[in-house]
């Protein structure tokens, strides 16, 4: 690599992609703090470079034959090789297309967004430092460096949600989030070490090779997938790890589109993809996986459903439609997941920068809030939000049906349907609660008047702001209606990907899809019937049964359990009995020592205390003692 | 008896440095505290070009000991004066002198007894640069007493919380562990029968018995343990901590527990590499039980330094357990540690120093909202917390992965015990990171001065370290290999 790697035209784009973004961060880092317009434009350009070698590395191998592989030394110990280089294949390169292009878009909307904070160079040096962690995370040869980037944007992540750190809630947030994921990464790192162990390197394409079967026992094996899959259940927020995502949208809206929703988070599905074959290799950890894609799917709709935050509801909605994406890859469907995971980027990120543009305007996330101050009024993102729900629905012809359908089609063939009715009932749930917040807004009871002072944005710098954030919502926006229709080349494309490995089809049910869209539609209905027809009192049927709604709001009780667990368990319990053993016990009578060796010495003092009576007797019997010695 | 220069005798001018800034210092008037200071830090900062250039000029490609020095001193009891660097002991002296320095330039505001702090820290470093160089059993062991007692001096005039009563303990603790180092080194001079203290002499294969390894190695181990705070003889190490002043609790943290680790390696391991064997689950199960156990307190503590002083029994715990693997990689990862915890920790304390000089205080409770007044002192503090999570990017995440994988490899429950302790040190560090510097800023604070360039000096020098390595491990690992491998090959199977 090191010879030829200026020479290599494919190489040198990928690494001016990927590492532009670094030495943004470094350079706003050091030099750049105090100026944030150039903060912003270093930024803006170095994503700029990233989209543009994304695409011009994506078109150069739309018909790539066999995945292209370059490595370099990083480290080498004992028999340890760490490699750091690029995997470029169809996985890759569509999750890469996929961060730079919503990547490029939400650091442009932030232009507007974080106008004027007083953290702006630091943002934008922060999302640098996402951007690159990301790529480098995408391109990834080995499971070493997949997991130091997967590290990378945990800590980005970290700082990013913390960003307002002044706010308590924020720094609460991100310490949550980072402590959550942390859990979730110590399991993955023992699964790596395990197939290190096994295979002797961590070569990704080694992995996915049916030779791992030969290598690993198959008990090994599942234990490994399990524990990776501990990983993708932590980063990407599935259950019992998944209380963390609501509370991560502490951050700023664009940092929710980018990381928290379309790129991030759906790092864990993007391992699942990477170590397709790999997983395929052990029913039980596909199985367990799909057990757990659908409770975190129908748990995070419930909670939605109740939610009056919408950040937090988009949130939930990401948390289910993730599960849903592992739910299609456990299936066995390779694009089924990739394809949802594209769709569901576009359209996640529309809802959450629309949720900013409401909230940056309103100043507030409770949608009865937004509704009452009028945010059907500001046409355009309402419009957008329109068409992300309506994509999250599932309605065609949007295209979350489209991608949809390819993992219900999947779930199909699997020889036990419960699987397609969990999925059934979670398409209904996703359509109920993704459209709730709409009419809410849609629908108010009162509005303020039309000329209220903040019906529509004012002044020609706001009004600025305004259309710089526009513009990517519009963008994204056509990317939702478009993606759709993109599903045959698209599956051509990914069609190269793990050739010779042969997954059950999905059955091909000619009446799967009039039931989904008719059940989206129901969805879609009854929250019009709850919330939208006039003189509805916009309240859930959920709402009626008040320790259900508790229930729900309060996430399951997770959270709840969790804390007591480290406060209880952890925090006064083990730690506080450990940290009482160490002064006590381990110190203390390491003190008593020295205390019982002060003690002796004032004992044996007493003998030299100085009167002669005591010195005499003591003189009379060492000679006594010596003389019966010496004697005998 | 003659002697023998390699080169240039670099590792003697090191201490020649030491002994002139002392010297220098002892000559200054009490009152002239700017020159003193000057005279330091220039001192400081030679030491700190000689060991960096050493570190770049060692031939990697030859490998073992260079830069040789030998000077008979004592013929008939075989004491040498024999120095020699390797890559075990490079990356120690780098992290001596890189402490040292930034040490100097930590303290530049102290105004109390300048003279005598220098002069004393100049003799506390003199020792430690002592013990990594030498190769000679006699001399490590005279260096090792050289930097305990200036130590006791240092805390107990110096330092603040309960100083008088933690400078005691130390100094006892760590003559505790000399009691037990001395009589393994004269048991195993006598029973070497060469009549020399010569390690590179000693060290070969068949110079001891098994048993008779087997018995050394306990007492070198658990001596030189202590030192490394190695649990349960670690509590001296957060008493001490704390009671010292910023820069004498950097050389502590980030030099000192790495003699005890140094010598276990340099004395304990390569005379009695049997010993080793033997006691090698020892080592794990005790070095285990450190790396959770100091998280789990740490994460109760309320003072910063207390905080700082039980995350090094954690990592301490993975420089042992590195230490136990009996692996190529667990050794190099062990080395990569002592390397990466001291610049971490050294680093930790540096802005704890500066924090504790704006504001007065230590205890976490009491701070808050940092960031908003000092961002730049507060960033520092953040990345060294990150360093200390294991993050990766930054050097401790190196040498924490390779002493993983090898433990995981060889004792897979105490390595997953260790790898599971990751999740509490990320807690206790990201909590003291939020109520320390995150929040809302508190008004009594709110008029202190960021750190200014000058004095910001120090903890760029060991940010920027830390980064270094972080980004290019090879630069380390490849350095303690020429020493690792060798070693490893030498080895009776």
């Amino acid at each position: 690599m090191a010879s030829c790697w200026i020479e290599n035209s494919t190489l040198l784009t990928a690494i001016v992609g990927t590492w532009a973004p670094f030495v943004t961060f470094v350079l706003i880092m050091l030099f750049t703090r105090h100026r944030p317009k150039t903060s912003a434009g270093l930024s803006l350009a170095s994503a700029t470079v990233s989209l543009a070698s994304a695409l011009v590395l994506l078109g150069g191998h739309w018909n790539l034959q066999r995945p292209l592989e370059y490595t370099g030394r990083w480290l080498v110990s004992g028999d340890i090789y760490i490699p750091f280089g690029y995997l470029l294949d169809p996985v890759s390169l569509l999750m890469l297309t996929v961060v730079a292009i919503i990547g490029f878009l939400v650091q442009f909307y932030s232009l507007g967004y974080m106008a004027g904070d007083p953290g702006f160079s630091r943002y934008f040096a922060l999302m640098s430092l996402f951007l690159w962690s990301m790529m480098c995370l995408t391109i990834s040869p080995t499971l070493f460096q997949l997991y130091i980037f997967w590290e990378l944007v945990g800590l980005s992540s970290y700082f990013l949600i913390g960003f307002w750190y002044e706010k308590f809630s924020a720094g609460q947030a991100g310490k949550k989030a980072f402590v959550m994921t942390r859990l979730g990464d110590v399991a993955m790192f023992l699964g790596v070490l395990l197939i290190l162990l096994h295979l002797g390197n961590l070569n990704i394409l080694e992995i996915d090779s049916p030779k791992i079967v030969g290598l690993m026992p198959p008990e090994m094996l599942t234990l490994a997938a399990l524990l990776i899959f501990g990983g993708i259940i932590g980063k990407s927020a599935q259950f019992p790890l998944l209380t963390w995502l609501p509370d991560a949208m502490q951050g700023p809206s664009p940092v929710s589109a980018l990381l928290h929703s379309s790129t991030m988070v759906a790092a864990g599905v993007y391992l699942f993809e990477r170590l397709f074959p790999f997983f395929l290799f052990s029913s039980t950890a596909t199985t367990v996986g799909l057990a757990i894609g659908t409770i975190s799917m129908l748990l995070a709709s419930t909670m939605a459903m109740v939610s009056r935050d919408i950040k937090q509801i988009w949130a939930y909605s990401t948390i289910s439609q993730l599960g849903f994406m592992l739910m299609g890859l456990d299936a066995g469907g390779l694009f089924a997941g990739a394809f949802h995971l594209t769709t569901h980027a576009a359209f996640k990120a529309l809802l959450f920068l629309c949720a900013g543009v409401f909230i940056h305007q309103y100043g507030t996330n409770d949608i009865y809030d937004l509704a009452a101050k009028g945010t059907r009024r500001m046409r355009v993102p309402m419009l957008c939000t329109i068409i992300g729900a309506g994509a999250l629905a599932g309605l065609p012809p949007l295209s979350g049906f489209f991608s949809k359908e390819v993992i219900l089609a999947k779930l199909a063939g699997l020889p036990n349907p419960i699987w397609l009715v969990a999925a059934l009932l979670g398409v209904f749930l996703t359509a109920y609660y993704a459209f709730r917040p709409i009419f809410i807004m849609l629908f108010p009871p009162s509005l303020p008047a039309a000329n209220a002072s903040n019906a529509a944005p004012e002044g020609t710098r706001h009004r600025l702001l305004y259309r710089i954030m526009v513009g990517p919502l519009v963008i994204l926006a056509g990317a939702t209606v478009a993606l759709g229709f993109l599903q045959t080349p698209l599956r051509n494309f990914l069609a190269g990907q793990y050739t010779g490995l042969t997954t059950a089809g999905g059955a091909h049910l000619g009446w799967l899809p009039y039931v989904t869209s008719l059940l989206a539609t129901g969805g879609v209905a009854l929250t019009w019937w709850e919330f939208g027809r006039p003189g509805a009192r916009q309240t859930g049927f959920v709402d009626g049964i008040p320790v259900i709604a508790r229930f729900f709001a309060e996430r399951w009780y997770l959270d709840r359990l969790y804390r007591a667990i480290l406060d209880h368990a952890v925090d006064r319990g083990i730690s506080a009995v450990l940290a009482q053993n160490d002064t006590r016990v381990i110190d203390g009578s390491i003190d008593g020592i020295s205390r019982g060796t002060v003690l002796a010495g004032r004992l044996a003092a007493l003998i030299n205390a100085g009167m002669i009576q005591y010195r005499l007797l003591m003189i009379f019997a060492a000679t006594v003692l010596l003389s019966l010695y010496f004697f005998f | 008896m003659h002697m023998e220069f390699a080169s240039f005798p670099y590792l003697s001018s090191i201490l020649a440095a030491c002994l002139l800034g002392f010297g220098a210092i002892l000559l200054i008037p009490a009152r002239h505290t700017m020159l003193i200071r000057y005279v330091s830090a220039v001192f400081s900062g030679i030491t700190l070009i000689i060991t960096l250039y050493l570190f770049c000029a060692y031939d990697k490609r030859v490998g073992g000991l260079q830069f040789v020095e030998k000077v008979p001193w004592i013929p008939p009891l075989g004491i040498q004066y024999f120095n020699g660097a390797d890559g075990f002991s490079l990356p120690n002296l780098l992290l001596t002198g890189l402490v040292f320095f930034t040490g100097v330039l930590t303290m530049w505001r102290m105004e109390t007894r300048v003279k005598e702090f220098f002069a004393l820290y100049f003799v506390l470093v003199t020792g430690v640069f002592g013990l990594f160089m030498s190769m000679d059993l006699f001399f490590l062991f005279v260096w090792y007493d050289v930097s305990l007692i200036p130590m006791y001096l240092l805390i107990a005039v110096w330092g603040t919380t309960r100083k008088e009563y933690a400078a005691m303990k130390l100094t006892l603790f760590l003559l505790a562990g000399s009691a037990l180092i001395l009589p393994a080194t004269i048991y195993l001079f006598v029973q070497s029968g060469l009549n020399t203290f010569d390690i590179v002499a000693l060290m070969q294969p068949g110079t001891f018995g098994e048993s008779q390894q087997k018995f050394a190695f306990i007492f070198l181990y658990l001596g030189f343990g202590i030192l490394a705070g190695v649990w349960p003889f670690h509590t001296w190490s957060p008493i001490g901590h704390v009671a010292a002043p910023h820069a004498v609790s950097m050389v502590h943290a980030g030099v000192l527990m790495k003699i005890g680790a140094f010598g276990i390696l340099r004395v304990a391991i390569f005379l009695c590499p049997q010993g080793w064997q033997h006691w090698s689950q020892l080592m794990a199960l005790l070095a285990a039980i450190g790396i959770i156990y100091g998280a789990l307190v740490g994460l109760r503590q309320t003072d910063l330094k207390y905080v700082i002083g039980y995350s090094s029994v954690s990592h301490m715990g993975i420089v042992g357990l590195g230490l136990s693997t009996l692996t190529v990689d667990g050794l190099n990862g062990a080395v990569f540690q002592m390397f990466a915890h001291g610049v971490m920790t050294a680093l930790l304390f540096s802005s704890v120093g500066y924090i504790y000089d704006q504001t007065h205080t230590k205890s976490v409770a009491e701070l808050g909202g940092l960031s908003r007044t000092m961002p730049v002192a507060s960033s520092y503090f953040i990345v060294a917390a990150l360093a200390g999570m294991g993050v990766p990017g930054l050097a401790n995440f190196w040498a924490e992965l390779l002493v993983f994988i090898a433990a995981f490899k060889v004792y897979p429950l105490r390595g997953v015990l260790a790898i599971a302790a990751l999740v509490v040190s990320a807690l206790f560090m990201l909590r003291v990171v939020q109520r320390t510097f995150y929040g809302p800023e508190k008004e009594k604070y709110a008029r202190l001065s960021d750190v200014p360039f000058g004095l910001g000096i120090p903890r760029m020098i060991l940010a920027v370290v830390l980064l270094l390595f972080g980004l290019f491990p090879s630069l380390m690992v490849d350095m303690i290999e020429t020493a690792s491998i060798p070693f490893f090959n030498g080895l009776p199977r």
